[in-house]
């Protein structure tokens, strides 16, 4: 009987700590982009490593919490779908954490007058990740709200193909300057801040399936 | 000699198990809320104490309708039921016991040329309406109570469900009480008339000739639990319309609230002093209250996810029941009678009186209560040594998986 034990309690912790997890992860990723812009290696290079570290740390409770689920027969209707959701959002710091690789191990050269165009598109894909978690969150706690909180999460996927289509078209069509390769590598790192919001946007549609599933 | 004619109240009893009782879990078992183990070893509990503390008043009910009297009677009717349970039960049918062994009784009193009491039958019939609506009617208000709480509660989901599972098992374990207490009349009642044995002194408590027979009956029927309700379980959870794991906690409750309402002495006594009429003390059809329920719930969430086909399948089946019952009943009495030369039953003046009967009953021999004494504690003890052995094996089995588990997380790390 989960209720008697400690199970119950401590999926619970499980689950809200790989949320924070995610959360955290975010929130490093836009000061890990911020410090590459600025030059600041050394404070990027540190946030590489916090990413890292919450993604193994994100893998480890995605196991534990998945294992937890069948072993104990926690949630038997819907523990497939609570298991994708877990997935789908730790494909989310799987993708922050080889984005910042990208930085990394590609150093490429942003020129200063994109600067601002980078941060836009990273703070409105970062934003879409960050109104998936309090949806997600929802789920588990009031179900009835999950599908309001999703929209945020549309909204900023929008606004990110929105603002990162105008860079692409700056890049291509206004910088005569840069070669093409320059031109496809930025446009291969747009692409993969974008990943952000697209992976947040494929967890916000399993979301709103399950809470519609939930509620009726 | 006289013991063996209880095989088939045993087999009938092993039936019931394998068949209704199936029904008390097996909309959690069918929602995988709990395990098949553990639902079957509180129903096999349960069921035993509810026939033992409470089966007598359900058992007059059936009595009145028509008292077999001779043991040979007994023997064949409860045989009869009980082969008509089983054949259904193959067909993985959730047949009513209640409907088998009143279509039994009238075929002993067709083939006896007793009176059939018109108004027992009505009130036992009139369950097989009454019983279903108002496990729909306490189905479809408890899930909305449910669901309010659910909505306004802000508990996490988790938290919830190891709640309902929590309930599912105090609940199952009273329905299971419940159906222990309403349907032992169906494996034994066509006994209690023909049997009378000493008392049986337990030490704490002393057993009566009638409790001795539930006994034995509530044994048989946690037999059929444990061996054979799996499949019927699984029909119950998921066939006619997928349940969700609240929707399995109030069908449960709903049909616990059904059962404890018919079999209820207490209950009844209470509507008495409230001016109010009598609650009948009658056997339910557990099978027919948990569809009833099931359809309720499945009618209030739309009516678009009910599987019709499973359903008419049902329903023919509760048809068939009391007439197959009855013909199998009518024609193994004429064989009983003509070719093995075994007594099976006398014409008796006017409706039977199930106090009167007892008085006339068989006495046994003595030694028939020393028998049953040993049997008794010796199906008991293999009964502890069961589930001594099952507790045991559970353990096992959850010490090597933690020491598997501990492998695979030094090995990450």
């Amino acid at each position: 009987m989960a209720v008697f034990t400690r199970t119950t309690k401590n999926l619970i912790l499980k689950i809200d700590e790989f949320f924070d997890n995610i959360e955290l992860g975010l929130l490093v990723f836009r000061e890990g982009v911020k410090a590459y812009l600025e030059k600041d290696m050394e404070t990027f290079n540190r946030h590489i490593r916090k990413v890292e570290l919450l993604e193994s740390n994100a893998d480890k409770l995605q196991r534990s919490i998945e294992n937890e689920m069948i072993t104990h027969s926690i949630l038997p209707q819907h523990r497939s779908e609570v298991s994708s959701l877990i997935d789908s959002l730790d494909e989310i710091i799987d993708t922050i954490k080889s984005s910042l690789n990208e930085f990394s191990i590609e150093m490429p050269d942003i020129p200063a007058s994109l600067n601002h165009n980078f941060v836009s598109i990273m703070e409105a894909s970062v934003c879409a990740g960050e109104e998936l978690i309090p949806a997600a969150r929802a789920y588990f706690k009031s179900p009835y709200t999950v599908r309001e909180k999703l929209l945020k999460v549309y909204y900023f996927e929008s606004e990110t193909d929105k603002v990162s289509r105008n860079t692409t078209r700056i890049i291509f069509q206004e910088m005569k300057d840069l070669d093409l390769a320059h031109k496809a590598h930025l446009r291969y790192i747009i692409h993969h801040i974008e990943n952000i919001s697209d992976n947040a946007q494929k967890a916000a549609d399993l979301l709103s399936a399950m809470a519609i599933k939930i509620v009726m | 000699m006289i013991l063996l004619f209880l095989i088939s109240g045993l087999f009938l009893g092993w039936s019931l198990g394998a068949n209704d009782a199936a029904n008390v879990f097996g909309s959690a078992v069918g929602s995988k809320m709990v395990s098949f183990r553990k639902a079957a070893i509180i129903a096999s509990i349960f069921v035993i104490l509810g026939a033992v503390i409470q089966g007598a008043g359900a058992s007059d009910t059936l009595g009145r309708l028509g008292a077999v009297n001779a043991i040979g009677g007994s023997f064949t009717v409860a045989l009869a039921a009980a082969i008509t349970v089983y054949i259904m039960t193959k067909f993985g049918l959730p047949v009513s016991t209640t409907q088998a062994i009143v279509g039994a009784i009238i075929g002993w009193n067709l083939f006896t040329g007793n009176h059939t009491d018109g108004r027992t039958l009505t009130r036992i019939v009139s369950t097989w309406i009454s019983g279903p609506v108002l496990g729909a009617v306490f189905a479809v208000l408890l899930y909305i109570i449910l669901k309010t709480i659910k909505k306004n509660s802000s508990l996490h989901l988790i938290r919830f469900e190891s709640y309902i599972r929590t309930g599912l098992l105090i609940v199952g374990a009273f329905g299971a009480y419940s159906l222990g207490a309403n349907n032992i009349a169906n494996v034994m009642g066509v006994f209690v008339p023909a049997f009378n044995l000493q008392d049986l002194n337990m030490g704490l408590f002393t057993l009566s000739s009638a409790q001795q027979l539930f006994l034995l009956g509530g044994l048989a029927i946690a037999a059929g639990i444990l061996t054979y309700s799996k499949k019927v379980m699984e029909t119950v959870g998921n066939n006619i319309v997928e349940l969700s794991s609240e929707a399995a906690l109030v069908t449960v409750l709903a049909l616990t609230m059904v059962l404890f309402i018919f079999s209820s002495t207490w209950l009844s006594s209470v509507f008495i002093k409230f001016g109010l009429p009598p609650i009948p003390m009658v056997p339910v059809s557990s099978s027919q209250v948990i569809i009833g329920c099931v359809i309720g719930i499945g009618l209030y969430k739309g009516a678009r996810n009910i599987n019709f086909r499973i359903l008419g399948e049902i329903s023919a089946g509760w048809i068939a029941t009391p007439i197959f019952s009855g013909l199998l009943a009518f024609v193994s009495l004429f064989f009983v009678k003509n070719i093995f030369g075994i007594e099976v039953g006398r014409l008796t003046e006017s409706v039977p009186d199930v106090t009167i009967q007892n008085k006339q009953a068989t006495l046994a021999n003595p030694h028939i209560s020393d028998i049953m004494q040993y049997l008794i504690l010796g199906l008991l003890v293999t009964g502890i040594i069961v589930l001594l052995y099952y507790y045991l094996l559970e353990r096992k089995k959850k010490i090597e998986f933690q020491k598997s588990e501990e492998k695979f997380w030094r090995n990450i790390k």
